[in-house]
């Protein structure tokens, strides 16, 4: 670290010496020359930045061959609870003779879309976290700039995939693979009221009487508001379902930002009740929290299902070495350590968790999810009639 | 005197001034020589590091608003202006919330100005650094800090309810993003108006009494005009602020009271640029239209005046008690309980819910830091980088942004045609938003630019402090040139007569003059490089140059704990970071 601070002075002194655009090219040439310069460890994330070339249209210097760099967003690998990141490139190195390097850019996916927009080159190999709308987002921006070749390849025949439960698919072109699934559901607190709040077993109840005790995410910001509101959808269709958030508006419900913002209103007690997942009592049992605080509610007996998947990037220089890291995180003992520590649902049936997993993680009885063609054609037209309709108010 | 600046001062400068200039150093040696260039070079340093650390990655963003498929179309940007939804109900709520918040700010800042300026208590001058500290707070941990003191089961009603009053539900509400604007803006307009008051000229005071003005009289007519441009400094920034708010209408009011910059987030998202643009180009125009409109005000208030001579502040506890001190005594004690609701009740909140655990209280979030500092991987966030990174950015952009906003402080002051525009356009990065800014980085610097067969990218550590000295100098500026500009400027000529040269004379005689206006300037540039999120991640991104707000914001999980302990840490190094400059800084005044 003193390493580093003493050279950031030193580029500070120059920049400041040499005005403006001398920093700016004193930059670009030094990290062109030092394409190490940050910790000397390859094993670093920042491994994808700086070996970035800083002035040059070339390829990477160093086969990459031995090197996969997996693309995915920022909790998978640092989450302050557990995140599989860590776990995975252990194990995945003891038996490859292969360099895991993490990239996780804060836009996730959108960093690569638009850099394939842009005609800018990048080193990811495979993307660790894609959903149906962020698929659906690359392949709709295909055709603009200079992204006309497909951003992902063909799953092809990987071993582990007929494992996969029924109805994770979510790409019909067969990229994504699904490695972990979630449900949306509703979480609740059973201290309220002075222990007598009870959550509605219904959409229609919920619009009732409880519509003030929910807090939920807004659609157009965050994933888990956006599951939440196509359930509304599927629940209601594309006809009923801004009659039934009028519903839900009239009676109090509380629409915030994201995930976290309305996580931590529900901690505060803001409310008795929060859209999130239904895995929520593993992370509060591993904390030994108070589960009557993290009660799981599927409305309708329902649970929307948010199931993750794994793509190849299509101009990918380790196809092959790409190809194995699917099929390693496809196997059963893999799948049980994803699950456990990202906190989710395996893709497949048979993978080894412990006995008081499913105690905690709590399936639906029935799990609803729109397919990728319904929300090619809907997506953007009901997010934005939702954020018209609620803003308005 | 008609002088060139700005843009044509690149051109012009470079040709015939520096050449005369350079004729008339030469003779007189290299250190006059540096002298008299210095000023110019730094204008030039200024314009090129805005040309392309600000203005062109905005640039790029805004194309999106007027070109499709190749072609100049106007299209995205009439669509957003022909729709009654985005016109009326969007940008009119921005800019209800935003007069609102505004007001708030003003009053809530003003009293705070009045106690720093005018009295004299042990701490003040740490209590004077320290009201920064709001503006560096993650918005995540605002909403926490909120939540856990106005919420249903906050301490605000757990104390209503020890005294037997009715619970109040304030959250999510207009109010609750009232509330935090002002938390984050009222210390700004506290900040600057105490500048203010601190260079006011104590003997105009002095005469306008022994004339026979009443103390209220005397403050109307003296004191309160030359703290008017501060505080339309202050308004006009924090509107411009709320008025491009996100994360705090998103957190604290939700859905419904999303501002346009929550649009332009979710455009963004969705990943529709044109319509992005669009609303941010909306956005930027009101924004740059008000700064522009404000900067003509504060030209038309800058009047002449001399003498330097402070006014003596009262000591709080005084030697015996008249009804007025009596009086006054009691406003200062009730503001402090304002204060002590709307400032410390959420920042001690912040900390409580850092050390707060199901079963009491817990060091468990500081022994996460300390594990993630000692066995966290390579690739994963780690406090003891962060809070080394934030602090030599912070001391980096502080090194950069005091003489470039020096620098323009002095030119913008100058007298010439359109000065206003080449101010307003200096200003204009506090008038972008941080998303727009984040975009136009991302596009235009990460991914590069192409020029003469190579492809340009800026990143790392040195486009980081650049990146947070263009946002931070507009406020070395704001600070700077009020006074600046009301410097009675025969002394500059009578110091330039007697054979100082320019910068000698800025250095010698301006400097010390406007001292309070660079100190505060200088908070400010540590207050936006510690508190810079956006292009701190998308410059950083994925590399060893995280700062302390990336990593608040990367330990946010199910609980809040390694968020809020990270959060302490940020606010305990904030707080030291904002003295030492204080302290460091007021030592030029003797």
């Amino acid at each position: 670290m003193t390493d580093a601070s003493g050279r950031s002075r030193r580029r500070f002194i120059r920049a400041v010496g040499a005005g403006g655009i001398a920093a700016l090219a004193g930059c670009s040439a030094e990290r062109t020359a030092d394409p190490t310069s940050e910790p000397a460890d390859t094993t670093d994330d920042s491994g994808g930045e700086t070996s970035d070339p800083g002035t040059t249209t070339g390829e990477p210097t160093e086969p990459m061959a031995d090197t996969l760099v997996v693309a995915t967003y920022p909790p998978f690998v640092n989450a302050p609870s557990t995140s599989p990141g860590a776990w995975l490139k252990r194990e995945f190195e003891s038996e490859f003779d292969a360099t895991l390097v993490y990239q996780t850019p804060d836009s996730e996916l959108n960093y690569y879309i638009e850099r394939a927009v842009q005609g800018v080159e990048f080193e990811a190999d495979v993307y660790v976290g894609l959903n149906t709308g962020q698929l659906i987002d690359a392949d709709g921006q295909r055709g603009e700039g200079q992204f006309t070749d497909p951003l992902f390849a063909e799953a092809g025949a990987l071993e582990g995939l007929d494992a996969v439960r029924d109805g994770l698919q979510f790409d019909p072109q067969n990229r994504a693979v699904p490695f972990d699934t979630g449900y949306i559901s509703l979480v609740w607190n059973a201290t309220m009221d002075g222990g007598d709040f009870v959550a509605p077993e219904t959409f229609d109840e919920l619009a009732e009487n409880h519509a003030g005790d929910l807090i939920t995410q807004n659609p157009t910001t965050s994933s888990t508001g956006e599951a939440f509101m196509l359930h509304t959808i599927d629940a209601f269709g594309p006809e009923g379902y801004l009659d039934y958030w009028d519903r839900l508006q009239d009676g109090g419900i509380t629409v915030l930002g994201n995930w976290s913002d309305s996580y931590a209103a529900y901690e505060s007690e803001e409310a008795p009740m929060v859209v999130s997942y239904s895995t929520d009592q593993v992370y509060a049992a591993a904390e030994d929290q108070d589960l009557d605080r993290h009660q799981i509610r599927f409305l309708n007996d329902q649970g929307y299902a948010n199931p993750e998947g794994m793509a190849r990037f299509a101009d990918t220089d380790a196809p092959r070495l790409a190809e194995a890291f699917m099929e390693f995180m496809l196997r059963p003992e893999i799948q049980a350590g994803i699950a456990q520590r990202n906190v989710a649902f395996p893709a497949i049936a048979d993978a080894p968790l412990p006995e008081d997993y499913a105690q905690y993680a709590k399936e639906p009885p029935e799990s609803v999810t729109f397919t990728y063609d319904e929300l090619e054609a809907n997506l953007g037209t009901w997010t934005d009639q939702w954020a018209r309709r609620f803003a308005g108010g | 005197m008609d002088r060139p600046v700005g843009a044509a001062l690149r051109r012009r400068v470079s040709e015939a001034r520096l050449g005369r200039a350079l004729r008339r150093a030469r003779e007189a040696g290299p250190a006059a020589l540096a002298e008299r260039v210095a000023l110019p070079l730094l204008a030039v340093g200024t314009a090129l590091l805005l040309a392309v650390l600000f203005y062109y990655p905005v640039a790029t963003v805004f194309v999106d608003a007027v070109v499709e498929d190749g072609r100049l179309t106007f299209g995205p940007l009439a669509e957003v202006l022909t729709d009654e939804f985005y016109l009326g109900r969007v940008l009119g709520f921005t800019a209800y919330q935003a007069a609102l918040s505004t007001l708030l700010s003003v009053v809530l800042g003003l009293p705070g100005a009045w106690v720093l300026a005018r009295f004299e208590f042990r701490g003040r001058a740490t209590l004077r650094s320290v009201t920064m500290v709001p503006f560096v707070l993650p918005s995540v941990l605002v909403a926490v800090g909120f939540y856990a003191t106005f919420g249903a089961d906050g301490t605000l009603n757990a104390t209503l309810s020890a005294v037997g009053l009715p619970p109040v539900d304030l959250l999510p509400s207009l109010g609750a993003i009232l509330v935090a604007h002002a938390f984050y803006n009222a210390p700004l307009v506290t900040r600057v108006v105490t500048a203010a008051w601190e260079s006011v000229d104590a003997s105009a005071v002095e005469t306008a009494r022994s004339l026979g003005a009443s103390r209220p009289r005397a403050f109307l007519d003296v004191v309160l005009p030359q703290l008017l441009p501060a505080m339309l400094t202050g308004a006009a920034l924090t509107f411009v602020f709320t008025f491009a708010s996100f994360a705090i209408p998103l957190a604290l009011g939700g859905a419904q009271f999303a501002t346009i910059e929550v649009f332009i987030y979710s455009a963004r998202q969705q990943l529709e640029y044109g319509r992005a643009a669009s609303l941010a180009a909306l956005e930027t125009g009101v924004s740059l239209s008000l700064m522009a409109l404000y900067l003509r005000y504060e030209r038309a208030q800058a009047a002449e005046r001399r003498g330097n001579r402070t006014l003596a502040r009262r000591p709080l506890v005084p030697e015996s008690w008249t009804r007025e001190r009596l009086a006054s005594r009691l406003a200062v004690a009730g503001y402090a309980a304002v204060v002590a609701v709307v400032f410390l009740a959420p920042l001690a909140s912040t900390v409580y819910a850092s050390v707060a655990g199901d079963a009491g209280l817990t060091l468990d979030s500081y022994r996460f830091l300390l594990e993630r500092q000692t066995t966290g991987a390579t690739f994963q966030v780690k406090p003891f980088p962060a809070i080394v990174n934030s602090v030599l950015f912070a001391a980096a952009t502080l090194l950069v942004a005091v003489p470039m906003g020096v620098a323009m402080g002095v030119l913008t002051t100058r007298r010439f045609r359109g000065r206003w525009l080449v101010d307003a356009l200096s200003m204009a990065p506090l008038a972008v938003s941080g998303i727009v800014v984040g975009l136009g980085m991302l596009r235009g610097l990460v991914f590069g630019f192409e020029a003469f067969g190579y492809r340009f990218t800026v990143t790392g550590a040195v486009a980081i402090v650049a990146a947070h000295a263009v946002a931070a100098y507009p406020f070395v500026v704001r600070t700077v040139a009020p006074p600046l500009d009301t410097l009675d400027r025969s002394l500059v000529e009578s110091a330039r007569a007697l054979g100082a040269s320019r910068a000698r004379a800025l250095v010698d005689v301006e400097l010390p003059l406007v001292w309070p206006g660079v100190v505060a300037g200088a908070a400010f540039a540590v207050a936006i490089s510690i508190g810079e999120f956006d292009s701190t991640v998308i410059l950083a991104e994925g590399g060893g140059t995280y700062t302390m707000p990336v990593a608040v914001e990367r330990f946010i999980g199910r609980r809040l704990g390694p968020a809020t302990a990270m959060g302490t840490v940020l606010l305990a190094v904030t707080a030291a970071a904002f003295v030492v400059v204080e302290r460091v800084g007021g030592e030029f005044r003797g």
